[in-house]
């Protein structure tokens, strides 16, 4: 019987009456999830480097689209057809068969008002969730796991909020314990035998007793996590038929994220990103090195989506990108820091089939700073209808500080 | 003046002492702050640490750690004296060091010669297509044959496509006519094709896949085994594609050791070369840069040279050219500047091929240049040519100029500003990357016209105008607190003190961007020395792996185990893909799964289980007959190697739940141990057998190198 020590102190008895068949904590996450939610869970993905939205989900009736990239728009034979003016990019095939059946949402002209075109402060400002606020601590996503905490206090696995990558992202920075993990199948200390290593019981006395507060926090978790997932044994994991996950980095993350959501550990939020979005240069149209990302993405996530079977009903997953890219192509077969973009939201319940938000035009007045697709909608309006309706966190002045949003705002897609 | 700030009494103290010069200089300038140190330190001296703790305090955030023997060492000189040492660290004996970089013949050529007798994969194309002269004699034209082939044979792998070399050579040389430089444009090719480490990886596996793969007897691996070591390469050199990817392939573990036993430096190379000159670059530009922070003893100009390999972050997969460019970047761009003028450093930089391939300068040209008039005209004969070419701005190093290298996001510029930039640095380029060129200013590319950055103009003057803006920004207050802030977190605190960064932002004003007198202001403040900064920084996973192997005085035969841990912790050297490098606060590195990594690191490299890497923890000297006279206890050995290892101690709770833990499990799993030793069928060049005080060391070792306290520096 693998229990937690924390778990133990903290729920005396009644963790130990769970002990019986099945690991207690076991019994906890189902207990938890059926109190508001059930069994909500919540993918969050970061495209680190600023995609090209207009290039992904392609305006294609936009004259001023083909004049502004003429060496890199996706003609119109070629995109992938949404709703007769937006067209996927063809590489995004994949995608196109979970937006028929009303899965796939997508919200375009989305993104973080303010107007930086740094890559390091727009990325900081739409994880902490708070735009031109530099002094947050925590990440938004954290602190809607805050939220949904105020309105029904229960104890929480340590695997409640992951991240597929070696360390905790901003987005998920915070009050709440959050989990970082380069790999589920090696998580564990002195070896991977069924029971502790001398080392690793060494150590987890050495961290545990330790008056240095920060590692003493960071080893608690880590020993609660590494029996857990011990006992919860996802090695023995194979993806379900039809679920083929490129063999690639972002791949391999969302293979491991549901291994994770499949073992039933009790996670609510898991994120993961993946990078190589900055294409400054020589980026491509329909082949390239933009296509080849967006086969990678798109490919990953749909086997995600396959592999998840019965449970992805039961999955959000959400999108962003720090911002867009320019209107016009650069001088070098590229695009430059812009500032609108497009998300994608998928899920059982997600209400697709749809592109969402005000489209504001490519018309070079309707541009932003001449220069860039101008911004309708909020990102924090698409994450904020996300969270309530799947974490349950609904204090929207609690979880995007400032930012005035609420019920009326949300797009009803979730 | 600052000293009214303060108690009258000190006031009057301070000016009855100040000598009389001293008290008409600008109280502020560093000049002063020896005088003002004396009586701040009177003040302070509750307050600062003292005797051994000021000096660890001292190597643990001036070096990559201790080593044995540097406590006393600093001892005997004097802690000033040494500091003063690091920050002049040119006539340093580098005995041990020198004898450790002999290892990496190729990392002391040119960028130009690297590429030429370890060609990339661009180089092979150029071979193919015929527009390179082919070495033809000696390894490196097996080299060249060896690649060749296998590019060959994928080519022939991806059937139905076109062959690439012929349309790629077809572009180059239009470009050639041009614009005038060719490889400048056809980088963005190469860009592409290796954009993410898993790219490359990909292509490279691929290239060694295509070629099908023949049965290599066992009889022929001894036999070339046998060889003596030259024979043993030459034999190698010989054998043609694919029986020598196949060859390498048979081999066991132990056959690769043997494979390489008893060669020099330059005929390992070779082999390596013969199975992935690519791959070799890489692998030593990473291993030259791990072996200076292991083994130099200018400790404080490598912490400094990572420092700014760091600030000025280069990605090694950008494109193939990057990992040649970046064994000259940190050998001629940043570690002679690393204690010196920041201007100096920023204009190497500027001027780096690396850094004008990894933020896109090579490419950018000017939209009204005499070059996009001349593209502009070729477009409208032959439109699809011209899609290929640049011609126009592209401002990513222009604006990380600003944000990163100098006055930071918050340092008063604007869009405009950033596009103004761009346009005063077209023509800065790199000639023939793809020949590991260096930097040219191609004033056919240069943007016309005068600019204006931030209120400043620039009247047209080719280069001139760039340097001189670097110049403006070099000497900016918002670069000289950046810079320090910078400086403070990677030294003092995750969050400095402001005061002490205003101090050493004024230093740097005063002494003109000396990166030396900078630190200097900063070993001598107060907050530096306040007693809560001992062990207050988190070691970064870098910090965290070197420092280990440095206390552990280990053997290092290989430093790709290193390498693989750096990349498992999240910190690859020179694999931090977006410009802004990696951080240096505790709230980065400190997470459930980077203590899963650091625990089993320590476990490993204290076991020996980390290939290529030795340790040894028996005792020297008296403690050795306190040994063989198996007086040895948990305890005794805990002290000894506690000592060893974390000079500065580890608390009661850590010493306690090593020995209780050690005790309890040890009775226990002891009877297990044995059993599984005698049942592994161990490799016959390892030692058999192992002391029970032995294993004890390691495990001691192992937790003593995972605790708490050695993950602060």
């Amino acid at each position: 019987m693998q229990l937690t020590r924390r778990f133990f102190f903290r729920n005396g008895a009644m963790a130990l009456a769970g002990t019986t068949a099945i690991p207690g904590f076991l019994v906890r996450s189902v207990l938890a999830q059926t109190a508001v939610q059930p069994n909500k869970r919540l993918v969050v993905i970061f495209q680190r480097g600023a995609a090209d939205g207009l290039n992904i989900v392609v305006p294609y009736k936009e004259k001023n689209y083909y004049s502004m990239r003429p060496s890199i728009a996706i003609p119109q034979n070629q995109v992938l057809d949404l709703d007769g003016f937006f067209g996927l990019h063809p590489s995004l095939a994949s995608f196109k068969p979970l937006y028929e059946q009303g899965h796939l949402a997508i919200v375009h002209a989305a993104g973080s008002p303010d107007m930086s075109r740094s890559h390091f402060d727009a990325q900081d400002y739409m994880e902490s969730g708070t735009p031109g606020v530099k002094s947050t601590q925590d990440g938004w996503l954290n602190r809607a796991l805050q939220v949904e905490d105020l309105r029904r206090h229960i104890d929480h696995s340590p695997f409640r909020a992951v991240a597929l990558g070696p360390d905790v992202p901003r987005t998920l920075a915070g009050k709440v314990q959050a989990i970082a993990l380069n790999n589920v199948n090696n998580f564990s200390v002195g070896g991977r035998g069924p029971a502790p290593s001398p080392a690793a019981s060494a150590f987890q006395a050495m961290y545990g007793d330790s008056g240095d507060r920060i590692f003493h926090a960071a080893g608690e978790e880590t020993f609660d996590a590494v029996k857990m997932l011990r006992a919860a044994n996802p090695g023995q994991y194979t993806p379900r038929t039809g679920a083929n996950y490129p063999r690639s980095e972002f791949g391999n993350s969302m293979r491991q994220i549901a291994q994770l959501l499949k073992a039933n550990l009790g996670v609510e939020a898991a994120f993961t990103d993946v990078s190589g979005w900055d294409t400054h240069q020589n980026q491509g149209a329909v082949q390239g090195q933009l296509s080849n990302r967006l086969r990678d993405f798109s490919d990953s996530i749909t086997a995600f989506w396959a592999d998840m079977g019965d449970d992805a009903e039961n999955i959000t997953l959400v999108t962003m990108s720090e911002f867009g890219r320019t209107a016009r192509e650069n001088g070098t077969g590229g695009t430059d820091h812009g500032h609108a973009n497009a998300m994608f939201v998928l899920g059982g319940t997600v209400k697709g089939g749809r592109v969402y938000g005000k489209w504001p035009g490519l018309e070079n007045e309707q541009l932003n700073q001449n220069r860039d697709l101008a911004l309708t909608t909020d990102f924090r309006t698409v994450l904020g209808e996300v969270v309530s309706r799947t974490i349950g966190a609904e204090k929207m002045d609690l979880v995007f500080p400032g930012a005035h949003i609420g019920q009326r705002n949300f797009l009803d897609l979730a | 003046m600052r000293l009214l700030q303060g108690p009258v009494a000190f006031l009057l103290c301070g000016l009855l002492m100040l000598p009389v010069p001293m008290l008409t200089a600008q109280s502020d300038s560093h000049l002063v702050v020896p005088s003002r140190a004396k009586h701040v330190r009177e003040a302070y001296t509750s307050h600062e640490m003292q005797g051994d703790a000021r000096i660890l305090h001292a190597l643990n955030r001036f070096t990559f750690g201790p080593r044995p023997g540097d406590l006393g060492a600093v001892r005997a000189m004097g802690l000033e004296k040494w500091f003063d040492q690091q920050l002049n660290p040119k006539s340093m004996n580098e005995t041990e060091l020198d004898a450790q970089l002999a290892k990496f013949p190729a990392m002391q050529w040119s960028t130009q010669e690297l590429m030429y007798r370890l060609p990339s994969n661009g180089m092979i194309r150029r071979a193919l297509a015929g527009r390179l002269d082919v070495p033809q004699s000696g390894i490196v034209q097996a080299v060249y044959r060896n690649q060749m082939d296998r590019l060959k044979a994928k080519l022939q792998a991806k059937q139905g496509k076109k062959d690439i070399a012929a349309p790629m050579t077809s572009v180059q040389s239009a470009s050639m006519a041009v614009v005038g430089d060719s490889e400048a444009v056809n980088s963005a090719d190469a860009g592409a094709m290796a954009q993410s480490a898993t790219a490359q990886d990909e292509s490279d596996k691929a290239m060694n896949a295509a070629a099908t793969t023949p049965a290599i007897p066992d009889d022929e691996i001894r036999t070339v085994l046998a060889l003596e070591p030259g024979a043993r390469v030459n034999r190698l050199a010989a054998m043609p594609q694919p029986e020598l990817d196949a060859f390498v392939k048979a081999l066991r573990p132990i056959q690769k050791f043997v494979l390489m036993n008893g060669m020099t430096p330059e005929e390992r190379e070779m082999v390596a070369a013969l199975e992935g000159p690519e791959r070799l670059v890489a692998a030593e530009v990473i291993a030259e840069r791990l072996t200076r922070d292991i083994y130099s003893n200018a400790q404080l100009q490598e912490v400094m040279t990572d420092f700014w390999l760091n600030h000025f972050n280069i990605y090694l997969r950008k494109n193939q050219n990057m990992p040649y460019a970046l064994a000259g970047y940190a050998r001629d761009t940043i570690r002679p500047h690393a204690l010196g003028r920041f201007e100096d450093l920023l204009e190497a930089t500027a001027h780096s091929p690396a850094m004008l391939m990894y933020l896109d300068n090579v490419s950018s040209v000017g939209p009204d240049s005499i070059a996009v008039g001349r593209i502009k005209r070729i477009a409208a004969r032959r439109p699809n040519l011209a899609k290929k070419l640049p011609e126009g701005l592209n401002e990513n190093y222009a604006r990380e100029l600003m944000e990163l290298h100098t006055v930071g996001v918050n340092g008063g510029y604007t869009q405009a500003d950033v596009t103004q930039v761009a346009r005063i640095l077209t023509g800065w380029t790199v000639e023939k990357p793809e020949q590991g060129g260096g930097f040219t200013f191609n004033p056919n590319r240069h943007e016309p016209g005068a600019k204006t950055v931030m209120g400043v103009k620039y009247k047209e003057n080719g280069e001139r105008e760039g340097e001189e803006l670097l110049h403006a920004l070099a000497s900016s207050p918002a670069t000289a607190h950046f810079i320090s802030r910078e400086l403070a977190i990677r030294f003092v605190s995750d969050d400095p003190p402001p005061k002490l960064v205003d101090r050493m932002a004024k230093t740097y004003l005063a002494s003109d961007g000396d990166i030396k007198a900078v630190l200097k202001t900063l070993f001598h403040s107060p907050e530096f020395w306040s007693p809560e900064m001992f062990r207050a920084k988190v070691k970064t996973p870098l910090e965290y792996v070197v420092s280990a192997v440095r206390t552990s005085d280990a053997d290092i035969e290989s430093l790709s185990p290193l390498a693989n841990a750096l990349h498992k912790m999240g910190m690859p050297l020179y694999g931090c893909v977006p410009p802004t490098g990696y951080k240096w606060d505790a709230a980065t590195w400190v997470n459930s799964g980077a203590l899963v990594d650091r625990m089993n690191f320590a476990l490993a490299l204290s076991a020996n289980r980390l290939p290529g890497i030795r340790v040894d923890w028996s005792a020297e000297g008296a403690t050795q007959a306190i040994q063989a006279a198996g007086e040895t206890t948990p305890e005794t050995e805990e002290a000894r190697l506690e000592s060893a290892l974390i000079p500065g101690g580890v608390s009661e709770t850590t010493r306690n739940a090593v020995l209780e833990q050690f005790r309890q499990q040890y009775t226990q799993s002891d009877v297990a141990q044995a059993r599984q030793i005698a049942m592994t069928r161990r490799p016959r060049w390892r030692n058999v057998t192992m002391s029970q005080t032995e294993r004890q060391d390691r495990l001691l070792a192992g937790l003593l190198l995972g605790s708490p306290e050695f993950q602060r520096r």
